[in-house]
């Protein structure tokens, strides 16, 4: 029987699509035609309807669907071990093929459909908070607490700021992410000499205030 | 009036061992069982061989066949309109070309009028057709009558079929014929499910989709425990008194808490060999009101 074919291995036969189709119904309705026995022709609407949601849902299905294919690309780039860097500029190039359709993907995205508030910026943040923390994953980053929290943060900050970059101005966003790592890690290095300076200080002044019986 | 069996063309024999699929508001899962004593199946709350099955479901629908409609009506308070008119809605039929669509155990017309309508008046499309198939000749007839009410009557866009939707004859059915199978509050009066499914994949083309709508499990304990109480307190006294038969009516409430949950019945889709979306509400099946009722969606790749 020919039905072994999931929703999600469509999905992912339509990714390769999305370059020349957008982000569109269109691209998942043409996902049949590199099945191994391929279709005659592409899903009918209602079909696309029953399997990835009705009108923009079944959009926003494949945009989520690429995200994943993101995350995984990531995972697949750093089969050696990668630095943080690396994986980064990997999942920037991911990207590049889709470059056009992306503005409008994300605009999708933060649009709720029942439309209140208009706008909806979590679905962005959590796309950038699954990067930096898979990111780091696969750097094998092994910080924890507070530098747990704030390592991803500056990543969160670092890697948004690219894409953004990117959308922008393509053949620069690899120099920009290069030039805020290299940023963020000289801010690090200072906010962790501001802190070890601070301790000397601060271990002074305890000696000093025991040393005259205060306590 | 001209006797409506004349367009019925009758694919099987009126008497007939297998089990057999009859329409209405509410009726039965299969549950076979063992291999030794006589294959059983689920009547309700009653398990009944599955050879008698067929006849027991048969009366239950003779009896209330008259008064079909004001008891749906009744019972769901009128809901059930509702819910058809979304189904509809979210198959969208014609809106980009015509569709060959089958309606099984659609003997009354309530879905095929809708396709119709739904083509002609959103997307001016009068080139849809449905064959609408029902194993009971007496809802078939009622169907007719109703269409010839209507500007489908006469025209190759609607057809009436007597078969039975476990085994549909591969000569009227042939392989990878149609678009949009539906079928509506009818696959719980099968014997077995995974049988009309299999039919389902059989006729449709590759790329048709599957859509059912049928009463399903309600999750939220709250609206659960209403339910439970109108529907086996009221249903059954609604029939008493606008039937005049209760037992017709206990049984298909049981029979809608035999019918599998949700995502057991999305498995089942799949086992059949369709592709559905993922497990979730909105995914494979779309709760409606809390999941009394449910629309399942799949496409044979």
């Amino acid at each position: 029987m020919a039905g072994t074919h999931s929703s999600t291995s469509l999905l992912k036969l339509a990714l390769p699509l999305i370059s020349e189709h957008g982000f569109t119904r269109a691209a998942l309705a043409r996902s049949v035609l590199h099945l191994p026995v391929p279709h005659a022709a592409p899903l009918s609407d209602t079909a696309v309807s029953a399997l990835f949601g009705r009108g923009d849902l079944a959009r926003k299905t494949l945009i989520h669907a690429w995200l994943e294919g993101g995350v995984e690309s990531m995972k697949g780039a750093a089969s050696a071990p990668t630095s943080l860097k690396e994986v980064l500029h990997s999942r920037l190039a991911y990207n590049e093929s889709v470059l056009p359709h992306l503005p409008e993907a994300f605009a999708l995205l933060s649009v709720l459909e029942s439309g209140t508030p208009p706008f909806d910026p979590v679905p962005a943040m959590k796309h950038a908070a699954r990067i930096a923390d898979e990111a780091c994953y696969i750097s094998g980053d092994a910080s924890l607490r507070l530098s747990w929290y704030t390592k991803r943060a500056s990543l969160i900050g670092i890697y948004s700021a690219a894409e953004l970059h990117q959308l922008t101005s393509p053949q620069s966003a690899h120099a920009f992410l290069d030039s805020l790592l290299s940023t963020s890690t000289a801010i690090g290095s200072s906010v962790e000499d501001v802190r070890v300076f601070s301790q000397y200080i601060f271990r002074s002044w305890a000696g000093i205030i025991k040393s005259r019986g205060i306590w | 009036m001209q006797p409506a069996t004349r367009c019925l063309r009758v694919a099987l024999p009126r008497v007939h061992r297998a089990p057999r699929l009859v329409r209405s508001l509410g009726t039965q899962a299969p549950e076979t069982s063992g291999n030794s004593s006589p294959r059983t199946t689920s009547f309700g709350f009653k398990i009944v061989p599955e050879d008698e099955k067929e006849s027991l479901v048969k009366n239950v629908f003779d009896s209330v066949a008259s008064s079909y409609d004001l008891m749906n009506d009744a019972s769901s308070l009128g809901v059930h309109r509702l819910w058809k008119d979304s189904l509809i809605s979210t198959l969208r039929p014609g809106r980009k070309g015509p569709l060959r669509c089958i309606d099984v155990a659609g003997g009354t017309g309530d879905i095929a009028l809708r396709i119709l309508d739904h083509a002609r008046e959103k997307y001016a499309d009068r080139e849809t057709t449905v064959e609408v198939v029902d194993i009971n000749g007496q809802m078939l007839k009622e169907g007719f009558r109703r269409f010839k009410k209507t500007m489908y009557h006469n025209t190759p866009q609607i057809s009436f079929h007597e078969a039975n939707a476990q085994e549909l004859p591969p000569s009227q059915f042939a392989d990878n014929t149609y678009d949009l199978y539906t079928i509506a509050f009818g696959i719980r009066n099968c014997t077995s499910i995974p049988d009309v499914l299999k039919e389902a994949h059989r006729v449709l083309k590759p790329g048709g989709t599957f859509a059912c709508l049928e009463f399903s499990r309600v999750n939220n304990p709250l609206l659960s425990l209403a339910y439970d109480q109108y529907s086996f307190t009221m249903i059954p006294l609604l029939g008493t008194i606008l039937a005049g038969d209760r037992a017709s009516y206990q049984y298909l409430v049981e029979s809608i808490r035999k019918f599998p949950p949700q995502p057991e019945f999305a498995s089942m889709i799949r086992d059949a060999g369709f592709t559905t979306g993922k497990d979730v509400d909105g995914g494979a099946w779309t709760d409606l009101w809390g999941g009394i009722a449910c629309i399942h969606k799949a496409v044979k790749i």
